[in-house]
Parts: C-alpha cells; sequence; structure tokens
C-alpha cells in the first residue's frame, strides 16, 4: 500500500514538474502584461509536434525540445504583437481572441498531424525504469521530467530574484506605470518574458508529448490543468507557480488513484473551497 | 448634549507602514455644515473613506447618530442614512440620466428585486426621480445618456443621487473640484440651500467655498486634526496658516 | 428604434419563421430549431455578459446537466415527460446555485474560476461512465408529447420552439427592462456608485447567476429532446465559448442579438464544413474578427449604420 502511495506521489510530481513549464508562463504573462492567453495549451500542443517532427528528422531529443520550444517563441511573438496588443487591458477580448488562436492552432494541428495519439519518442537512456531507495521501480523518463522541473523552477527563481531584469519584471508585475515611468523600455521587457513563456509552452509540449502523447483535445486538458495551478496560487506569482502545480499534480494522482470516477471533484473541489475565502490564490494579489 | 450627527473617536487607517490618518476624534452636531480643509495629503479623502465604509479603519469607533457602524458595509451605513458623492466624478455614464436618479431610489427599495415589471410602469417613482432632477436643474436632461454631459452637469447630477438616498448625513468630497467658475458657484448654492435636516461633512479645496458654507472647520494636516473651530478662529490661526496657505 | 416600428417588425419575422416549414426544406426547419435553442443558451450568457458585465465561460454545464438529467430520468427509469423536463431545470439550476458562488470573485479570476468549472461537469460526465454512458452519451431519448401534440416530427417540434422562442424572448424583454436587470446594468457600470446608494451587488449577481443557469437548463431540456441524444461534448468548454460568441456576433446587451448571432454561426459552421475540413479553425478566425473588428455584434453595427445615414442627413 506504502510502495503505492510513493509511487502516485512521484507521479503526480512528475506531472506538477510539468504543469509548473506552462503554468510559469502563464502568470508571468498575466502579472506583468496582464495577458490571458487561453492559446498557452494549442502553444504546448504544437510545440509537441514540431518537436516530434524534429525527432522524426534528426533522432535528437534534446534538439526537439529547443526546436518546440523555439517555434513557439517565434509563433507567440508574431501573435503578440499582431493580435494580443490590440486588444490592450479587455480580457474578454482577450479570451476571445486566445480562444479563437487556439481554435485555429488546434485545427491546423489536428490537419497536419491527423487525430491519433502520437508519441514522441524518447532517447534510449531515458526508456525504462530506475531503482530508488526501498526497491522502488520506476520510469526514468518521469524521474528525468522531475529533474528538469526542478532545474527550469531554480533558474526562473533566480532569474525573478537576483537578477537585474529579475527586479525590473518583479517591480513591472507590482506597478506597471511606475517601471515606465523610470525609463525603463517596458516594451522589450515585455517581449523578453512573453517569449520565454511562449518557449516553456513549447518545450512542455515535446516533454509532456513523450509520456502524456498528443491528441486534438490535449491542449484544452492540459490548459484546464494550469489554469487551476495559477487560480490556486495565484496569478502573477512564481512561487505561486510552483506550490499551485505541486498542489494541483499531487492531487491529480491520488485522486485518480483513490478515486478513478470523480478524479475531477478531488481536484476541483479543494480549487472551488479555496477560491471561496481566498478569491486570489494563495500568493496573489488582489488588483 | 444632543446625540451627535457623526462621531470619530480614535479613527486612524494604516497602510503598511504608512500611517494615513491617526487618531482622529471630532464630533458634528445634527444639521451641523462642517468642512474638512488639510493640504494635499493630509488624509481628508481616506479618512472620508472609513467614515463611509468604503475602506475598513484600522482603529477607532465611528458612530453615526449614535449607532455603531465601525464594523458595517458601506451598504448598511447608506441604509443608516449616509449619502455620499465622490471625489472624482463617479456617476452610471453609459446609463440615462434618470436611470442613475432611479438606482439611487431603488438601492434601498425592496422593488430592485423586482423581475416581471418594466420599469417604465412606475410612474411614481419616475415622478419622484424627475423630482429629484429638479432640485439640482437637471431635469430638462433626463432622458439623456450622462457620457454626453458636461462635467459640471455630471456634477450636478452626483448631487442629486446622494440626495435621491433621503440621506440623514451627507459626505461631499470635494464636490466642486474640477468646475469652472460659474459651475463652481452654481453647486455651492446648491449645497448651501440644502435643508438643516441633512448634516454635511464635507473636503474641500476651494477656501472661499470652505468658509462660506461652515458652521465649523476642522484642519488635518498629515493624518492629524491640528484645530477645530469657526472658519473665523481657523482663519486666523497661525499654525494654519503656515500649513495650509503657506502651500497655497 | 420606435416602438410600433419594433412591433410591426416582431410580428413579419414571426410570420415568415411560421410560413418557413411551408417554402423551405427540412434542412432550415432543422437549422433554425437549432437556432431557437442555442439562441435561448446565447440569451443566458448574455444576461450575465451584457447586463450584469460577467464573463462566464461555464454555461454548457448547466445545459448538459440538464439535458442529461431529463434523458437518464426518461430513458432509464421511464418517467413522463410532466417530471423530467422540470427536473432536468430544477438539476441545472441547482448546479447554479453552486457555481454561483463565484460571483464573490471579478474580472480575470472570475473567467478562470467559470472554466475550471465547466470542466468539472465536463470531466464527470466523461468519466463517471458507468452513470452517464461516458462517451456514448445517453440514447433513445423520445420525443415529448405536449398537452396533446405529439412532437415527434421535424416540423412539429420547430413550431413547438417557435413558440417556445417568442414567449421566451417576450419575457427576457420583461426581465431585461425591469428594476432588476437595471440594477444588473448599474452594477457592470459602477460597482463602487451601487455599493454608496444602499446596493449589495454581489447578492444581485448571485441571482442574476442563477436565473440564466435556469435559462441554461430549459435550452439543455429542450436541446434534449430536439437532439433525442446527449453526450459530453453538450458540456463541452467550446460549447460556452460559441455561446458568448453568438451573444457577441449577433449583439451583446440587446434582446435579439443572441438570437440572431446563434442563427449568424450556426449558419457559418453548416456552410464551412460543407466545402471545407477545417470548420474549427474558421470558427476560430471568426472569434479574432469580431474581437478586433466587430466587438458590438450585428446589432451594433447595424445602429451605427442608421446612425451614420441619420448624421449625413
Amino acid at each position: 500500500m506504502t510502495t503505492s502511495a510513493i509511487l502516485q506521489a512521484i507521479n503526480g510530481t512528475s506531472f506538477a514538474a510539468l504543469l509548473f513549464l506552462l503554468a510559469s508562463g502563464f502568470t508571468l504573462s498575466f502579472g506583468l502584461m496582464r495577458v490571458v492567453n487561453m492559446a498557452h495549451g494549442a502553444y504546448y500542443l504544437l510545440g509537441g509536434y514540431v518537436g516530434l517532427a524534429i525527432v522524426q528528422v534528426t533522432g535528437s531529443f534534446s534538439a526537439a525540445i529547443l526546436a518546440g520550444g523555439a517555434a513557439i517563441a517565434l509563433l507567440g511573438f508574431f501573435v503578440d504583437r499582431a493580435l494580443i496588443r490590440r486588444t490592450g487591458e479587455n480580457h474578454l477580448a482577450q479570451v476571445l481572441l486566445t480562444v479563437g488562436i487556439a481554435f485555429v492552432i488546434g485545427d491546423v494541428a489536428l490537419w497536419i498531424w491527423g487525430g491519433d495519439n502520437l508519441k514522441v519518442p524518447v532517447p534510449m537512456f531515458l526508456r525504462g525504469a530506475v531503482e530508488l531507495p526501498g526497491g522502488i521501480v520506476y520510469p526514468a523518463f518521469r524521474l528525468m521530467l522531475i529533474g528538469l522541473g526542478l532545474v527550469v523552477a531554480l533558474v526562473l527563481w533566480l532569474l525573478y530574484h537576483k537578477t537585474q531584469i529579475g527586479a525590473v519584471v518583479r517591480a513591472g508585475v507590482d506597478d506597471r506605470e511606475m517601471v515606465a515611468a523610470n525609463g525603463i523600455h517596458v516594451d522589450r521587457l515585455f517581449i523578453v518574458v512573453s517569449a520565454l513563456a511562449s518557449f516553456l509552452a513549447g518545450t512542455a509540449g515535446v516533454v509532456g508529448g513523450a509520456f502524456l502523447t498528443l491528441y486534438p483535445g490535449a491542449e484544452w486538458e492540459i490548459l484546464v490543468f494550469a489554469l487551476v495551478v495559477v487560480i490556486v496560487g495565484g496569478l502573477g506569482s512564481l512561487e505561486g507557480a510552483m506550490i499551485g502545480a505541486l498542489i494541483v499534480g499531487l492531487l491529480d494522482a491520488y485522486g485518480r488513484w483513490l478515486l478513478p470516477e470523480f478524479s475531477y471533484f478531488v481536484l476541483f473541489g479543494p480549487m472551488a473551497i479555496l477560491m471561496l475565502f481566498r478569491p486570489t490564490g494563495l500568493f496573489g494579489k488582489a488588483h | 448634549m444632543t446625540t451627535p450627527a457623526i462621531e470619530l473617536v480614535d479613527v486612524g487607517k494604516r497602510y503598511g507602514g504608512l500611517q494615513a490618518v491617526e487618531s482622529v476624534t471630532l464630533a458634528v452636531a445634527p444639521g451641523e455644515r462642517r468642512v474638512l480643509i488639510g493640504p494635499n495629503g493630509a488624509g481628508k479623502t481616506t479618512l472620508f473613506h472609513c467614515v463611509t465604509g468604503t475602506v475598513r479603519a484600522s482603529s477607532g469607533r465611528i458612530r453615526l447618530f449614535g449607532t455603531d457602524v465601525t464594523r458595517l458595509d458601506e451598504a448598511s451605513r447608506t441604509r443608516l442614512g449616509m449619502g455620499r458623492t465622490f471625489q472624482i466624478s463617479n456617476v452610471f455614464m453609459d446609463l440615462t440620466v434618470v436611470e442613475n436618479v432611479l438606482l439611487a431610489l431603488l438601492g434601498k427599495d425592496r422593488r430592485k428585486w423586482t423581475t416581471y415589471r418594466t420599469l417604465r410602469t412606475y410612474a411614481q417613482m419616475h415622478e419622484q426621480a424627475l423630482d429629484r432632477l429638479a432640485v439640482v436643474g437637471l431635469q430638462a436632461r433626463a432622458n439623456e445618456t450622462v457620457r454626453l454631459l458636461s462635467y459640471g452637469e455630471r456634477r450636478q447630477l452626483e448631487l442629486a443621487l446622494a440626495l435621491a438616498t433621503a440621506p440623514r448625513v451627507l459626505f461631499l468630497d470635494e464636490p466642486c473640484a474640477g468646475l469652472s467658475p460659474s459651475e463652481r458657484q452654481l453647486l455651492s448654492q446648491l449645497i448651501a440651500g440644502l435643508p438643516r435636516d441633512i448634516t454635511l461633512l464635507m473636503i474641500e479645496h476651494d477656501m472661499d467655498v470652505a468658509l462660506a458654507l461652515a458652521d465649523r472647520v476642522t484642519v488635518l494636516h498629515r493624518g492629524k486634526v491640528i484645530l477645530e473651530g469657526s472658519p473665523d478662529e481657523v482663519q486666523a490661526d497661525p499654525e494654519v496658516r503656515e500649513v495650509y496657505f503657506g502651500h497655497v | 428604434m420606435e416602438r410600433k416600428h419594433l412591433i410591426a417588425w416582431s410580428v413579419v419575422a414571426v410570420a415568415i419563421a411560421a410560413l418557413l416549414p411551408l417554402v423551405a426544406g427540412p434542412f432550415w426547419v432543422a437549422l433554425l430549431t437549432q437556432m431557437f435553442i442555442f439562441g435561448l443558451l446565447a440569451l443566458s450568457v448574455d444576461l450575465l455578459l451584457g447586463h450584469a458585465g460577467l464573463f462566464s465561460l461555464c454555461h454548457a454545464a448547466f445545459f448538459s446537466v440538464a439535458a442529461y438529467t431529463t434523458a437518464i430520468l426518461q430513458v432509464r427509469y421511464g418517467v413522463s415527460t410532466a417530471l423530467a423536463a422540470p427536473a432536468g431545470i430544477v438539476a441545472g439550476t441547482l448546479l447554479g446555485l453552486v457555481f454561483g458562488l463565484s460571483v464573490r470573485t471579478r474580472g480575470v479570476y472570475f473567467i478562470l474560476i467559470t472554466i475550471a468549472l465547466g470542466y468539472i461537469v465536463w470531466g464527470v460526465a466523461y468519466r463517471w461512465s458507468s452513470f452517464t454512458g461516458g462517451d456514448n452519451g445517453v440514447t433513445n431519448v423520445p420525443r415529448p408529447t405536449i398537452a396533446g401534440f405529439e412532437l415527434e416530427s421535424m416540423t412539429s417540434y420547430y413550431y413547438f420552439m417557435l413558440a417556445v422562442i417568442v414567449l421566451s424572448l417576450l419575457a427576457y424583454r420583461v426581465l431585461v427592462a425591469s428594476p432588476f436587470g437595471l440594477t444588473l446594468r448599474g452594477i457592470k457600470t459602477s460597482e463602487t456608485r451601487m455599493t454608496s446608494v444602499g446596493f449589495r451587488p454581489n447578492r444581485h449577481l448571485y441571482a442574476a447567476f442563477v436565473l440564466s443557469a435556469a435559462i441554461a437548463s430549459f435550452a439543455g431540456v429542450l436541446y434534449v429532446y430536439y437532439n433525442r441524444f446527449v453526450n459530453p461534448v453538450s458540456a463541452s468548454f467550446p460549447i460556452s465559448v460559441e455561446a458568448v460568441l453568438m451573444a457577441i456576433v449577433g449583439g451583446s446587451g440587446t434582446i435579439v442579438g443572441p438570437l440572431l448571432g446563434s442563427g449568424i454561426v450556426l449558419a457559418l459552421r453548416n456552410w464551412v464544413s460543407s466545402f471545407f475540413e477545417l470548420h474549427a479553425a474558421v470558427m476560430g478566425l471568426v472569434f479574432i474578427a469580431v474581437v478586433l473588428w466587430a466587438p458590438n455584434g450585428l446589432v451594433g453595427l447595424l445602429a451605427s449604420l442608421r446612425a451614420n445615414r441619420r448624421a449625413a442627413r
């Protein structure tokens, strides 16, 4: 029994790592630019498909991760400049616009890659299982994912809290007008943060595509989880994205294991209760 | 000693490290016209927000006609007879002038929950609304969208909204701010003409308007009350002259 | 528009609609029936969006819970329409009572929470297959018999829906013109002003939310009798989004806007999917186009055209 419990904990944590990749970009985009980008899930899916294509051509998983991220960073840049910009801070318009973009991306992806579940092939050394202390055997890939999540979390945290750029971003999240008034190029900042968010979404797709597979509809399923992460963690907070991802990942794993038909309740129930008492999430700020 | 209409006992408001308002104690008698003056940043609007309930006071007690309202929300205080205007014009821009007043009339009325009758069928309420508009001279613009009104007319409307709630105590936050001299005169005449069964607490920056309307003046500086007295007393006081006039 | 012109146009529209089955083929009858059903769903969304200023993306949840409840009661437990239909509406409304607690949040938080709440229902419909039939849904829902009229044929159901939508629009007209309706618009325009004149906005928003859930549930029951089948797709996010799109395309905040928008969106989807496979992408492009170029929808466009013409005179 305890072995299963520990297995589920690792499952939940590896899923949390994936969710963090997606949610961190989403929450920072909102915190700094007040942009709600519902196409983030579609970015994930498309990034995954691009990564898949790269692996099929080059055989290199790391190339796939980079390519997936870069492709989406580029796409995100154009979408931002040409479309999202025009909505200002009108969240209603942003949601509708980015949902529309997601529909377009999703359908085009369906047309190119079809409706079957596709799996991004994983390099040899990450296939198979690793033996952990206590005699637990666990897939190597998912352990790698946890590692990746930790590394990205650490890097983001350092960037955010220990660098000049991070300080500016934090100030911008707090008070955008003040930052602009201080002569800092808010525009360039937006581009950087937005590109980073899109990049992370793309790489998440490649990594996610290796164990969750890619299929039409996956973009919405993963987005919902990411949304719960930012709702629980609080929009605009990096720490919130970390803790939120962990909570959501673990609740999802245990929920599926203990009450498979009601796993959604296990996940959303606590979220709903949290909303009643703290509408802005654990670390969010009231705007 | 009659119960004061408005009573503040040791009211304070803290924002993180900043003490915006500190130990303010004052009492306004029923029917009195009290004006709150002080330089920018003195905490006048913050104090107002504490009294109206927009913001929760950090310390102290607030009473309206003897009833402790410190823990009550704004809607409850309005039901107890509070009315207010905002420093920056806050009216329903996309609705018509008469719809604005109708909402003010519906605020404390049970009929705001009615779903099965159109508003047009409430002839009596419409008449009441038009009467309220007549008091501020806007009845001719009743069916126009507020967005089309001039800023001065919106300030008049704002006063009409505050009065429509049949307040016993009226809080006016710089009612004449942003108005031309003729508009200012019109509005201060309206305020001066208000019946004495309404108690008035007003923030005003314009010294002439303030001193002309006030029975008593309270001077705020850096969140604290530094003087309270008749308009003449306040005008003559050297500390006030330094703090206030020195900044003009 | 002047009152008597409005009444004249409405009578003409209803007359045309009544004559439709006699002149047009079954395709049009089906399309218009769907337009009425989804128009009602769009109306429920617009009560919140256009009047209260709340952007809800979970209304497919009420729609489908009502549909499922009615379907399961009729098909699996043999309950009569007289009980199953109201039960469906009640079920959806009860869900509205729970989800309505989300009105304590505002702005983007409200949007995100409704998205998540909508997904719960979809997820349950999908995963609780022992009860909902999972992917396969519930089939063989019989057409109801109302006041002796059997609504078996497409045409009979069409006339039934026409009557329903006309009555619904009349009731909706009174609702939005009532004190309650004005209160909602006041909240949408300036919540701070509303509190300062004695309102408690959250209470009205909650009531409006529950009411709109009831309307969406009503649409759901009408849907399941029309379609004779319900599956998890009816609870999906795209349905909620489309309902919002319909309201906006037709003209949010108006009475016939959501209905017109429903017609436009359904007709467009039908037309596009007949020659182009990527119809979801086309819908996506429509969203983008509407947001960027026609945020006031069809009714808004017509109104501004008329205003321009009047100004030019």
